[in-house]
């Protein structure tokens, strides 16, 4: 039901910790007379227990009635309407929690700008070293941050926590208020406070218990212990000490070696690659291979399958290794949509996103197109395409790092799959799907067309990059195949 | 004090005629918006197209109120909820309107299935292009519009059957009054809530999503929600409110559940901006182009505006204002915040659909589209606003009006539920 909160924040109902305000004088029986309080200092305060939280809130509300400022209820749990029966105005922590999450917002944002935009700006994955869109998380954070800090210690101040020790401690009573009963007590410096005529409203309220408190008569011993201060002061000077050390090093210079706390793990019997060593002739620490040695997996003797070449020719089929299959085509597949597709294109034609945006900043870039004439086994062997996608050629670079060589020539029988593709006839059509076919796709890639031809027939294939209105279309230059 | 409260004596709980006033009422106004759109879409002269993209965002926003109405109901019974145990009945009036919502939704569904191809793109025969649309050729298996009417039917069933299932339990209890009733519904709202979940997302995705079928984003489907409880919520406050001013439910319904309803609106306020931030920064980082050219069109050209709009109106300002305490619990503040995100709730499906309306434009540009997003042209995206966007809207309204009027009957309030003491007494910290 009721959850523990902000309510309690009232200051002016709160009694306040610390030495005791000076006793009003108070009109009833001279203190320590009665004989049911403890201590003989001067009257504090009168408690009433009450058995239900039902007859706390109405207790309350009656001792509100009655024009008392100074009074207090204490409960095991929040007690539902208790605020309200006692007269506490809504606490303004809700606009302190606002404000704090304000400051953390704009916290946040600042302390980006001047990392990341003044005072190194730095630029992270293309964006403007201040952009907005990348700050928002981190704000988003430190508003949550700030706001939950400032409810957290904005609840404690507002409520005068912590409170090492109250008056009421003294008595056995109270020690029972986390535990299972209701009271209420009223301190004697209210304005209407009178022990006989109090004591009486409480036990009119219900309470089963009414008992007044006295404060402790040696007034040194309502003061914290000594020893808790010096406590206090002196762990707080120790945690300063590392950061005093910080600030020592940061601001001056020292001919002194570096502390090193892990002397081991800074200092390891080990030599990092590219340093110098003495141990052998020509000083380097890396050892190269030795000759007349091959590293294991590293030989590479058969001609045909690592270079493309038969007697010093471009080889015409495929390595004897390899078994053409279905599987190995469509491996070649996927590593040619992956490594090659974004230059040549999908179909080959040598039209992948690279060249169509390079197109739209307006500068030519031809990639070759794989499925023309020139590129068919009879112009380029098998060999020739495997050593260029091993070496790379003119500004295409070399994908032998990445690929394995077994890889590379799946490749090369995709590229002639795409190019038997590209050049179908309806012979190749399955003889039962002949007759479903729609009307022939243009077999041949035509010429580059001239740059102004927006819109294409539906079912041809864009053949050039022609760019959108805003960029001026640019003639197509021939350029050489890539 | 006191932690429970009994039905007030005085307390009219009983619905009487109000249903079929509300019946008549929506369908009256449905009739008259409907009619006046059929006509305004036909003088387009556009084959319906207006008028359709007009359809499926009405159509989204009904659908949507409902799905923020039912999540309460679920929630509710799954924590074993208190305070909305006032409201719940109402609830499960509003989710009484989901059989008419799904027939209503069949005005855009069998057109796609018979071929009408200028609403998805996806329906469209240029989307079998492999060539012009590589990626999209992949998921035409999942977007064909057989698959899609069957899952449409599929969704209708499930909603339907979970709203009328919830409905029919908590009406049997106001007879017998037995408890074991409520704990029957904790143990099904358990699965119900996932099947609720992953039913909405995929919703999304077909419904909305799809008009976009080229570009990618998980979270959509929770962004959606998000949007759709924020209407929910609002909806719900409008309904308690006219509901009470027809002299019903006035000692029942008070400020707190005002200010619980209220506090929904916000929360989902802010979680509709969060997970909308969400699916813009990470797209935004990644910057690939098939991601970004969703927020191309929405950032720069005319969109931006409406961009602007919704987040200074769909977040800012009702995220500030709703953070306080008091203008939930004020309750012309609270209905002035749930028209307002109603207004917003609509602009956001908006602004999902309508970018995507100029795809006619583009695909015959086929070597832009095809060249990727960057160079496509912002200049061709319009608002393009038309009356008929805002009048099937209404229509669509009217018509939900009518169905929620259906169901409004009998007790407004679950009289036997267990937790109805506590609800009454409810009281916000």
């Amino acid at each position: 039901m009721a959850t523990h909160d902000e309510h309690e924040a009232s200051p002016a109902s709160i009694p306040s910790p610390g030495p005791a305000p000076a006793p009003s004088p108070a009109p009833g029986p001279a203190p320590g007379t009665e004989g049911d309080g403890y201590g003989d200092g001067a009257l504090y305060g009168i408690l009433a227990e009450y058995d239900t939280p039902g007859e706390l809130v109405e207790a309350a509300r009656k001792v509100r009635d009655a024009g008392y400022t100074e009074f207090d209820c204490f409960s095991p749990f929040p007690v539902h309407g208790i605020d309200e029966a006692m007269g506490i105005k809504r606490t303004i922590l809700p606009v302190l929690i606002f404000g704090g999450g304000c400051l953390g917002a704009l916290g946040g944002l600042f302390l980006q700008w001047w990392m990341n935009a003044y005072n190194w700006p730095w630029i992270v994955s293309g964006k403007p070293a201040w952009s907005l869109p990348a700050n928002v998380p981190i704000g988003f954070e430190t508003t949550i941050l700030m706001a939950v800090f400032t409810a957290f210690f904005g609840m404690w101040i507002l409520n005068k926590l912590p409170q090492v020790w109250h008056p009421f401690f003294r008595l056995e009573r109270f020690g029972r208020v986390t535990d299972d009963t209701f009271l209420l007590g009223i301190e004697a410096r209210d304005q209407r406070f009178d022990l006989e005529a109090t004591r009486k409203l409480l036990a009119d309220a219900g309470a089963i218990a009414v008992e007044p408190c006295y404060l402790e008569a040696d007034p040194a011993r309502r003061t914290m212990p000594k020893w808790i201060t010096a406590f206090i002061v002196s762990s707080t000077a120790f945690a300063l000490i590392p950061f005093a050390i910080a600030a020592k090093a940061r601001s001056s210079t020292s001919t002194e070696p570096h502390l090193h706390i892990f002397p081991d793990m800074d200092f390891q019997p080990k030599y990092k690659s590219d340093t110098a060593c003495d141990m052998f002739p020509d000083a380097r620490c890396n050892r190269g291979e030795l000759p007349g040695t091959v590293a294991r997996g590293l030989l590479h003797a058969d001609d045909t399958l690592y270079r493309g070449l038969s007697d010093g020719q471009w080889t015409i089929g495929f390595p004897r290794q390899l078994d053409i299959t279905e599987a190995f085509v469509r491996r070649g597949e996927n590593r040619y949509n992956i490594y090659c597709a974004p230059c040549h294109g999908f179909d080959g034609r040598g039209q992948g996103p690279v060249p169509q945006r390079i197109a739209a900043t307006g500068t030519a870039w031809s990639i070759r197109n794989l499925v023309d004439p020139a590129a068919s086994p009879a112009k380029m062997p098998n060999g020739q395409l495997f050593n260029t996608i091993s070496n790379g050629f003119n500004t295409m670079m070399g994908y032998a790092q990445q690929l394995p060589h077994a890889d590379r020539w799946a490749i090369v029988a995709y590229v002639r799959a795409l190019q038997r593709g590209h050049n179908a006839t309806l012979e190749d059509v399955r003889a039962e799907k002949r007759n479903t076919m729609p009307a022939p796709p243009l077999p041949a890639p035509p010429p580059p067309p001239p740059p102004a031809q927006p819109a294409l027939s539906p079912a041809a294939p864009a053949p050039t990059p022609v760019p959108a209105a805003p960029v001026p279309a640019p003639a197509p230059a021939p350029g050489g195949a890539r | 004090m006191s932690l429970t409260k009994s039905l007030h004596p005085d307390e009219k709980y009983k619905a009487g005629k109000l249903g079929a006033s509300l019946t008549k009422i929506g369908g009256g106004i449905a009739a008259v918006f409907l009619g006046v759109s059929l006509i305004l879409g036909g003088m387009q002269g556009d084959g319906w197209k207006r008028f359709f993209h007009a359809y499926v965002i009405g159509w989204s926003y009904i659908f949507s109120i409902l799905v923020g109405v039912l999540f309460l109901i679920i929630l509710h019974h799954l924590v074993r909820g208190r305070w909305a145990t006032a409201v719940r009945r109402i609830c499960e009036a509003m989710t009484g309107a989901f059989p008419l919502v799904f027939i209503a939704g069949l005005g855009f569904v069998i057109p796609v299935l018979a071929g009408y191809d200028n609403l998805y793109y996806w329906a469209h025969h240029d989307a079998h292009d492999p060539v012009l649309n590589h990626h999209l050729h992949h998921k035409l298996g999942w977007l064909s519009p057989g698959f899609f009417a069957v899952r449409y039917v599929i969704y209708g069933v499930v909603f339907t059957a979970m709203a009328a299932y919830f409905a029919k339990k908590s009406r049997e209890q106001d007879e017998t009054g037995d408890p074991k009733i409520s704990e029957r519904l904790r143990i099904v709202s358990g699965p119900a809530i996932i099947i609720y979940a992953v039913v909405v997302c995929m919703a999304a995705f077909d419904i909305l999503m799809s008009f976009a079928p080229k570009w990618y984003s998980t979270i959509y489907g929770v962004n959606f929600w998000g949007s759709a409880c924020v209407g929910g919520f609002a909806a719900l406050a409008l309904m308690v409110l006219g509901i009470q001013r027809t002299g019903r439910l006035t000692h029942s319904i008070n400020a707190e559940h005002y200010h619980d309803i209220g506090k929904w609106m916000f929360a989902f306020t802010f979680f509709w901006a969060y997970t909308a931030f969400s699916q813009f920064m990470l797209q935004w980082y990644g910057n690939m182009p098939e991601e970004t050219v969703w927020y191309k069109y929405r950032l720069f050209g005319e969109w931006q505006w409406v961009s602007i709009a919704m987040l200074v109106g769909f977040w800012a300002f009702p995220f500030v204002f709703l953070l306080s305490r008091w203008t939930k619990r004020i309750v012309p503040s609270l209905v002035f915040f749930a028209v307002w995100q109603l207004v917003f709730h609509w602009l956001d499906l908006y602004w999902n659909v309508m970018p995507q309306y100029d795809w006619h434009v583009i695909a015959s540009e086929k070597v832009a589209i095809n060249a990727g997003p960057l160079m496509g042209n912002t200049a061709l995206h319009h608002v393009g606003f038309s009356p008929v966007d805002v009048t099937v809207w209404i229509g669509l309204v009217g018509l939900l009006l009518a169905g929620i009027g259906r169901k409004l009957k009998g007790n407004l309030i679950p009289i036997k539920d267990p937790t109805l003491p506590l609800a009454l007494a409810h009281e916000n910290l």
